[in-house]
């Protein structure tokens, strides 16, 4: 029998096996590449989003007010965990070998776990190969004790994180605080991954896309273990990240310092701008807190409830969210409504008759300058009748109706009864009552000016941010103009926002508030004025004191408690340099008793850069005022 | 007639082209994959590529060695050589297992590998036995030396345990079937024990090994079919073995198959029918239950290893991606070789199947394709695939021009060897075929394998440049 034929069968083995190796080849390498091509860069490739550092924020004298402070993060990879000596490792970094071991099946639960929309589950993708913190935000001092040891428990390295510090622990309603972002935020904006930091208020969140600066990105080829190494095509497709240059804020730093200093022991505000440019010198809410509390999650998990729960609300912001009634700080305004719309003169005098209202002793008033300087409700009750009730109707309920949606039209042009488009979050809008408003509250054609009179002194219905205050005096400062009020002075090298180099003029010309400046400076400077404590040897200070009438609701009856106490002043009165609004809550006092003399201090160590009013001085500071609730 | 006048007169200059291109190609690949920049030159002995050049040149020089003696000598010493690589099969159970299988044997610096050269033991000594004998002379007893031969040192290597070297083995079978040395006989006795029943030959005997690994690619269907137990809706809460599934399956065809040889065969051969249908009934159901047997009782991840291949791998639960875990090594490889497209990703640009990144694991040894196909591409990986089948070609047609039986089943015990090797390892690179972990021939690095095959083709090419001497 011959066998050669049976080479075929062997050969036809060789040859089939080689075809059908290369169709599946040309299937692997020329059809379905794609698909491996993606399972290649799944695994071996990886994109690295380099997040710069958030951008450094500097005061208008180039003081470092939020800067970025190293710390360190002490890193675990289970895999590499071998021999663990958890007694000893515990006793590296002050840990009971039980809290040691919690602490890795903390991690391995609750580290990785994320939200799968598809599964609509919280997943946790804990892998062993990956670096998970074992310790957060370590001090220099902290993980220099603990590194040294670091080679003896493998799987344990130190990785250098930064955190903010605010050098000058002042300004924390002004500058806000991060905090870690929700799951909502990263599903809203990809720049965010979990653990990453945003802005929770203040500048820090207004600013938020400015602060946080560019993602670069790295294209990185990487080892089953995950380790790098090294980078994808030479860098081709690489991106830098790129920091923000620095922000520079109006703030005075130490002027704000000081303020807060002033307000200790106190509740209340004081709102400093540069009439010139509508920059915020200082924006004091007191009580306030150290910003640095808020830094890190040690420290926000500790104090954050604390700051909530706090009856005197350190964490809101009062300039911005506070609506207080004006008082007398208000009759100024009325004076230069009054004389634009023509319906009272420079000249104009009305008797103090204290009829309708209340007054205090002083000669009748025989100008505007005058009112102002008396204060004097029963003129300011006359002159505000003549705005709202011009006898343009027969109808003194239909002429009302019509007045006084002329006076609010005026008021919203000083920047009142709307929210200021400053640059920050939380700002409210006070109150400038219309003819809607009171229509809603009494009904139509229910009432007129004698009902709603209490808005001539800045009472009743009207209600003022204590910022729109200081933007008040700023605008009497420009006699008639401002600038929004605004923090940042420049981003990156440019300019502020472009809508703060608008100049927003209000319905009153100029030439109508000499009379009402000087009536502030006599208030100041003239015997019988109502802000003699204002005073500051060798500057003219123009101001307006108000006591505010407090009432609260208890148990549905309005109950009369103490009296705050509010100044608005700005000084110089030529080429005036800082405006400033100052509240005092619940002191019992007058506007010239607290507030004024708070805010001539504030000016004086502006102007003057440093304070000589001792006495003065160590009065306020000695004051327990608020009420503590 | 012209006696050789020169010792390369007859030389085979085509397969030792191949060969030192094989050779060259994976000193490249091993360079590109194992580069280290602390060690530039390609002759640093403390890297791989150092380590490769020099287990050529010890290899170039056994075959120098081989070269020189007479073809003659390999033939009288057959039974020696064969004991020699035997004693080393088993001098090696006792040494300290490296990942757990005893299959090296140190010498110095260096380990080999007893099982890379017990090939080469098997084959002359099989082909020396299977020389003697006249085609018309064979018998049960032949069949039974032959398989002796193979199987001891087969045995022996299942001991270290090393899977990969006991597959490659089989490739004896088809050098015996190539010889047409017939299982007939030991089929024949089995069959004529049954009363009234008298062959004079069975198509199986005689084409056994061709028809056994048929069947056993269509026992590979059998794990698919039974892999599932069965749930009844009677019997709630119980599991039946799947393989009652493929019983029922043979039941049937073989009475299917019964009523169809009736009809066909004349009404005398009813009983024969009948036997024929009982005898692939009882073969089938055996093989089939042995199969799904074995099967279960094997090592838990070369089990996986095969569910894998087959596609009927189900991941415990909790384990995470099948392609994270057990199929690791499979996916990656294959993401090597997917990703290199057609033209590649360019020499020394491999960043899945290289050392510097370990995503695919023994990417120098027995993973050397995927680098290869990832930085050459399909131009590339077509060409070593062509070039493979081309040197089996080659070795087959040496050996069909060889006047002596003894060289040509030597030839063929090279050219199946090489074939198994070729063919298992590319097919696992590219998925076709379960991991097993053998090298690439003349391409992976590693001493051992470089000199068994460069021994092995040595050897051919003696004799094939003596195949004139001889008259047989």
């Amino acid at each position: 029998m011959n066998f050669d034929t049976r080479k075929y069968v062997i050969i036809s083995f060789f040859v089939i096996t080689g075809l059908m190796y290369g169709i599946k080849l040309f299937y692997m390498q020329v059809v379905d590449t794609e698909t491996w091509k993606l399972e290649a860069q799944r695994i071996a490739e990886r994109r690295i989003e380099v997040t710069p550092p958030r951008a450094v924020v500097f005061d208008r004298n180039g003081n470092k007010v939020i800067e970025n402070k190293t710390y360190y993060n002490l890193m675990m990879i289970e895999e590499e965990m071998v021999d663990f000596d958890t007694v000893a490792f515990g006793k590296l970094i002050g840990m009971t070998k039980e809290e040691v071991l919690a602490r890795i099946e903390e991690i391995k639960e609750g580290e990785g776990k994320y939200f799968n929309p598809h599964t609509k589950e919280y997943q946790t993708n804990y892998q062993r190969i990956r670096p998970y913190p074992f310790l957060k935000e370590l001090t220099a001092d902290e993980i220099a004790r603990i590194a040294p040891q670091l080679d003896n428990f493998k799987g344990f390295y130190e990785e250098v994180t930064s955190m903010r510090n605010y050098p000058y622990r002042s300004g924390a309603n002004i500058l806000g605080y991060l905090a870690e972002v929700t799951q909502e935020e990263i599903d809203r904006d990809r720049f965010y991954k979990p653990a990453y930091k945003i802005g929770r208020a203040g500048i820090e969140r207004f600013y938020e896309k400015e602060f946080r600066g560019k993602k670069g990105v790295k294209y990185i080829v990487t080892s089953a273990r995950q380790n790098t190494v090294g980078s994808f095509e030479d860098g081709r497709y690489d991106t830098t990240a790129i920091q923000s240059q620095g922000i520079v804020l109006g703030l005075d730093i130490d002027l704000q310092a000081y303020g807060e200093k002033l307000m200790q022991n106190k509740k209340g505000c004081i709102v400093a701008i540069e009439p010139a440019t509508g920059e915020i010198l200082a924006m004091v809410s007191a009580p306030t807190y150290d910003p640095n509390l808020l830094v890190g999650r040690k420290n926000i998990n500790e104090h954050y409830p604390k700051l909530v729960e706090d009856g005197n609300k350190p964490l809101f912001p009062r300039p911005l969210a506070s609506e207080y009634m004006p008082g007398s700080t208000f009759k100024p305004i009325q004076a230069l409504i009054a004389m634009q719309e023509g319906v009272v003169q420079a000249n104009t005098g009305f008797p103090c008759n204290k009829s309708v209202v209340g007054c205090h002793n002083h000669p009748h008033p025989g100008s505007v300058t005058q009112a102002v300087q008396y204060s004097c409700n029963p003129y300011f009750y006359a002159l505000t009748r003549r705005i709202i009730q011009q006898g343009k109707h027969k109808s003194s309920f239909k002429d009302s109706e019509v007045g006084i949606d002329i006076w609010a039209e005026y008021m919203h042009s000083f920047g009142l009864g709307k929210k200021l488009k400053t640059d920050i979050t939380g700002l409210r809008a006070g109150n400038i009552p219309d003819s809607k408003y009171y229509d809603h509250w009494r009904g139509k054609g229910q009432w007129k000016f004698s009902a709603i009179q209490s808005i001539s002194i800045g009472q009743g219905e009207v209600q003022l941010t204590p910022l729109q205050m200081a933007n008040v005096a700023a605008i009497m400062a420009n006699r008639g103009w401002f600038y929004t009020p605004h923090f940042v002075k420049s981003i990156d090298g440019g300019g502020p926002r472009e809508e703060y180099t608008v100049k927003n003029r209000t319905m009153v010309d100029s030439k109508h508030f000499p009379p009402v400046v000087e009536g502030m400076r006599r208030c100041v400077h003239e015997p019988g004025g109502t802000a003699s404590r204002a005073r500051i040897p060798g500057v003219i200070t123009c101001g307006k004191t108000g006591t505010v009438e407090n009432f609260k609701l208890v148990n549905g009856r309005l109950i009369k408690k103490p009296n705050h106490s509010v100044f608005i002043a700005f000084a110089p009165m030529d080429n005036p340099k800082i405006a400033i609004a100052v509240f005092v809550e619940n002191t019992g006092g007058g506007g010239g008793t607290w507030a004024a003399p708070i805010a001539s201090l504030v000016i004086e160590k502006y102007l003057n850069g440093e304070v000589k009013s001792v006495e003065k001085e160590k009065r306020i500071l000695d004051a327990k005022l608020s009420l503590w609730e | 007639m012209r006696k050789n006048d020169s010792i390369t007169g007859n030389f085979d200059w085509i397969l030792f082209g191949i060969y030192i291109l094989l050779i060259v190609f994976g000193i490249s690949t091993i360079y590109s994959v194992t580069y280290n920049p602390e060690h530039p030159s390609i002759f640093s002995f403390s890297e791989m590529y150092g380590r490769q050049i020099f287990f050529v040149g010890v290899s170039l020089f056994l075959g120098l060695l081989v070269f020189l003696i007479d073809s003659d000598i390999y033939r009288k010493f057959s039974i020696p050589i064969y004991l020699f690589t035997l004693s080393l099969l088993i001098i090696v159970l006792f040494t300290k297992p490296i990942n757990g299988a005893h299959s090296w044997l140190g010498l110095g610096a260096f380990g080999i590998q007893p099982g890379e050269f017990a090939k080469i033991g098997t084959a002359i000594l099989l082909a020396n036995y299977m020389s003697s004998f006249n085609v018309k002379q064979q018998n049960g007893q032949t069949v039974i030396v032959s398989l002796a031969i193979i199987a001891i040192p087969m045995l022996l290597i299942l001991l270290q345990p090393d899977a990969g070297t006991f597959v490659v083995f089989t490739a004896f079978f088809f050098v015996m079937y190539r010889e047409g040395l017939t299982f007939d006989p030991i089929v024949l006795r089995i069959v004529n024990a049954i009363p009234g029943v008298r062959f004079k030959s069975t198509w199986l005997g005689t084409h056994f090994i061709p028809i056994l690994f048929v069947v056993v690619f269509l026992l590979v269907i059998t794990l698919i079919i039974s892999h599932k137990p069965i749930l009844l809706d009677a019997y709630p809460g119980e599991e039946f073995s799947g393989y009652w599934r493929m019983f029922i399956a043979l039941f049937v065809t073989s009475i299917l198959g019964y009523l169809i040889m009736r009809s066909i065969f004349a009404k005398r051969d009813a009983r024969r029918a009948l036997v024929i249908a009982l005898m692939a009934f009882s073969t089938s159901v055996a093989l089939t239950a042995t199969v799904q047997f074995g099967f279960e009782s094997l090592p838990p991840h070369q089990k996986t290893r095969i569910e894998l291949w087959l596609g009927i791998y189900e991941p415990e639960e909790g384990t995470g991606k099948v392609e994270d875990g057990a199929d690791y090594n499979r996916s990656r490889a294959m993401t090597a070789v997917g990703s290199g497209g057609f033209s590649g990703k360019g020499y020394r640009e491999a960043n899945v199947a290289t050392t510097k990144t370990e995503h695919v694991p023994e990417c120098e040894t027995d993973f050397i394709f995927s680098p290869w196909a990832e930085e050459r591409g399909f131009v590339g990986s077509i060409f070593l695939v062509i070039l493979y089948t081309f040197l089996l070609l080659r070795v087959i047609t040496i050996a069909e021009r060889q006047r002596s039986k003894y060289n040509r089943v030597y030839a063929y015990s090279v050219a199946m060897i090489l074939f198994y090797h070729f063919a298992i390892n590319i097919g696992m690179n590219i998925g076709l075929v379960p991991i097993i972990g053998i090298p690439l021939p003349l391409f992976s690095y590693g001493g051992s394998s470089m000199m068994a095959f460069s021994v092995m083709i040595f050897l051919l090419l003696k004799l094939d440049s003596q195949r004139k001497d001889v008259l047989n």
